[in-house]
């Protein structure tokens, strides 16, 4: 069964007058329980479809479904929701806010879901033992390392069990050994039943996918083995 | 999200920036401290005015004559009498008419049917008791009248130590009903004293302690009033202070025909004071006194005025007064809620990219517009908690200035009220531009 079945989409942003197309034809899917890179250069149109996979942007035409749901035809409240049960977001420079302490980032997609403090807590306990930060849960951002800040950012986006866990450049900001040691924990986490999608420019990054999907000036194709 | 998050988020953001949460405040700190204070000297207003006319006939009519001889009324020796609230016709203050300079009086000088040309008061008017006695037989609608006047002269006697200055009204024995002035001791005087010209005197409350320590000494006492003696027959319970005229616990009372024969002389000018029987009636019976008199005194203008005007003059100054302290209050909040608004606009672009992670993290817009609107309210009562401590704090520093301060707790609730509904009400549109922030583009905003 496909998590997320795109058809046919295309997106263009307008410059002055004259729309840009960033994305064309774009025709892709992801099963159940796959971790698939997508790999493209700067300016490819990797963000842009990003977005909108993580329902943060409108496509202008085509179909999305994501776990079987045509979010295409979605409202942006509905697509408020989605995002908040279906994706876990995990981004390049973590986007945790700085004034609430670790515990406080990891449990705040389940408050938005109406939960109360005390029982997200708890059900975010195995998740910080298995990323390790168990014992930095009273810290704020500032005072944790790369690596430490993208566990924290993983914790956040397994804490709200989505269907797919969607990575923007994950290593982009860390060191080789942070970044090939949050890349381990994606393959651990895949073999646990977790659907990975990520984002990266980087094909050595991208080698740690099952799946190579490639975009270049806004087609996607698969990997050839070619990549500049 | 449930609102005990969205508050335990909004006290975590708040604790983390309380030096902005002072400032922010500032204006609404400003404008809570305001409207208590008016609301407190408003009332404050309102009271000394009840005060100040609680021993008021409403029904009395005071009727005082000034002439226009420079001679007369312009050494503050006899003065007119009247209701203790009431003005003291002229010459208590230096011959000014009765009337006090409250603001639209709606009376004063009647309107005498095209006699105001130079003839007018030029002649030397003394009301006496014969007038006083045709306005009790020709007016109708009447249910009493009086006759006073004040004067000014040495009284010597008691504790004092040399002769001091005090003022006398010469008064009737109804003089007391009519004034509803109490005795703390002994009795007021009589038809007896005033007929047989008799020197007794009735003191008030703050002389007779002046003079004798206390109102137990001073009662049977005598006084020496220009140099005669006179045994004190009462004493006045405290009335407090009056708007005008005759303050009768700084007044020693004397019988009216004594007052002429021995103190003034026919060198005076009283005032006639009139009770109408309805407050109602009032006007009917001022323009019946004034054809009363011009019958008698055809060249004359006399100086009529009502005791409910009076009221209403002040009631309606101290009103204008809190419109305008209302209206201070009012800017005050708007500066104060505009800054709210300031700070919270900074703050949504401070913090946009917080906004933007919330909203990939599935925040809805309700949630965001709720936090943020939750923070104005709670910075807006911060403030306006301060605000009330700030007016608490003032209250001594403004009643030193002798503004009577009435502070209240539906005063404090009010301000708090203002308080929190101005922040919230400036707060709302940061907010609502905060909670419709395009996630993509929030989340990439440095």
């Amino acid at each position: 069964m496909s998590i997320i079945e795109i058809k046919h989409v295309n997106k263009g942003y307008m410059l002055g007058d004259e729309k840009v197309p960033v994305l064309k034809d774009i025709n892709f899917s992801v099963e159940k329980g796959e971790f698939v890179a997508i790999l493209g250069p700067s300016g490819s149109g990797k963000t842009t479809l990003m977005n909108i996979i993580g329902c943060m942007d409108l496509l202008d035409s085509g179909e999305y479904y994501l776990n079987g749901r045509a979010i295409h035809e979605t409202t942006e409240k509905d697509m408020t929701q989605v995002r908040n049960k279906e994706i876990g977001f995990i981004f390049q420079n973590y986007q945790l806010i700085s004034t609430y302490n670790v515990m406080q980032n990891i449990i705040m997609p389940l408050l938005m879901r109406g939960m109360g403090h005390k029982e997200a807590e708890e059900k975010c306990q195995e998740i910080v033992k298995l990323l390790s930060i168990d014992h930095r849960l009273e810290h704020r951002p500032n005072e944790l390392s790369g690596g430490q800040k993208q566990r924290v950012s993983i914790a956040r986006a397994l804490a709200s069990e989505p269907a797919i866990l969607l990575a923007d450049e994950p290593t982009g900001a860390l060191d080789t050994v942070s970044g090939q040691e949050v890349l381990k924990l994606f393959g651990k986490l895949n073999e646990m039943g977790n659907t990975i999608v990520m984002i990266t420019h980087d094909l050595k990054v991208a080698q740690a996918a099952k799946r190579i999907v490639k975009i270049v000036d806004g087609r996607l194709s698969d990997y050839d083995g070619t990549y500049n | 999200m449930r609102i005990s998050e969205i508050l335990r988020l909004v006290m975590l953001n708040l604790s983390q920036n309380k030096f902005k949460v002072i400032l922010t405040s500032v204006g609404i700190i400003v404008g809570s401290a305001t409207i208590m204070m008016v609301l407190a000297i408003g009332t404050g207003g309102k009271l000394e005015v009840a005060e100040q006319f609680k021993n008021l006939n409403a029904g009395a009519i005071d009727i005082s004559y000034e002439s226009n001889a420079t001679e007369f009324g312009s050494g503050g020796r006899d003065g007119g009498g009247g209701m203790p609230n009431m003005g003291g016709g002229f010459g208590g203050g230096g011959g000014f008419p009765s009337g006090g300079g409250m603001p639209d009086m709606g009376n004063g000088m009647p309107d005498m049917g095209g006699m105001n040309d130079d003839r007018m008061n030029q002649e030397k008017i003394v009301l006496s008791t014969e007038d006083m006695e045709d306005l009790a037989v020709f007016v109708p609608n009447i249910a009493d009248t009086t006759i006073s006047y004040t004067t000014t002269t040495e009284v010597e006697g008691g504790d004092l130590d040399s002769a001091s200055s005090y003022t006398i009204a010469g008064v009737k024995s109804n003089y007391m009903s009519i004034s509803n002035l109490e005795l703390a001791m002994g009795e007021f005087l009589s038809d007896e004293n005033d007929e047989n010209k008799e020197k007794y005197c009735v003191l008030g409350y703050s002389i007779a302690k002046e003079i004798f320590g206390s109102v137990y000494e001073a009662y049977e006492s005598v006084i020496y009033i220009d140099s005669r003696p006179y045994v004190v027959r009462g004493v006045l319970s405290e009335m407090g202070s009056v708007a005008s005229g005759i303050s009768p616990d700084t007044t020693i009372f004397i019988p009216y025909e004594t007052g002429i024969k021995y103190i003034t002389g026919e060198d005076v000018s009283p005032t006639i004071t009139v009770i109408a029987e309805d407050v109602d009636e009032v006007d009917i019976v001022k323009e019946n006194i004034e054809s009363v008199l011009a019958d008698s005194y055809a060249n004359a203008e006399f100086t009529i005025t009502d005791a409910g005007s009076k009221m209403e003059a002040a009631s309606k100054s101290n009103e204008t007064l809190q419109i305008l302290l209302v209206a201070m209050a009012v800017i005050v909040f708007c500066v104060g809620g505009i800054g709210i608004m300031n700070v919270l606009f900074v703050s949504v672009k401070e913090r946009t990219n917080e906004i933007g992670i919330l909203k990939a993290l599935g925040c809805s817009q309700k949630d965001i517009l709720m936090e943020f609107l939750m923070e104005a309210c709670f910075m807006s009562f911060i403030g306006a908690v301060l605000g009330v401590m700030l007016a608490l704090g003032i209250t001594p520093i403004v009643e030193s200035f002798s503004v009577r301060v009435e502070l209240s707790i539906s005063g404090g609730l009010l301000s708090l009220a203002f308080g929190v509904i101005t922040g919230t009400i400036f707060g709302f549109y940061p907010a609502y531009k905060a909670s419709t922030l395009i996630p993509v583009v929030a989340l990439n905003q440095e």
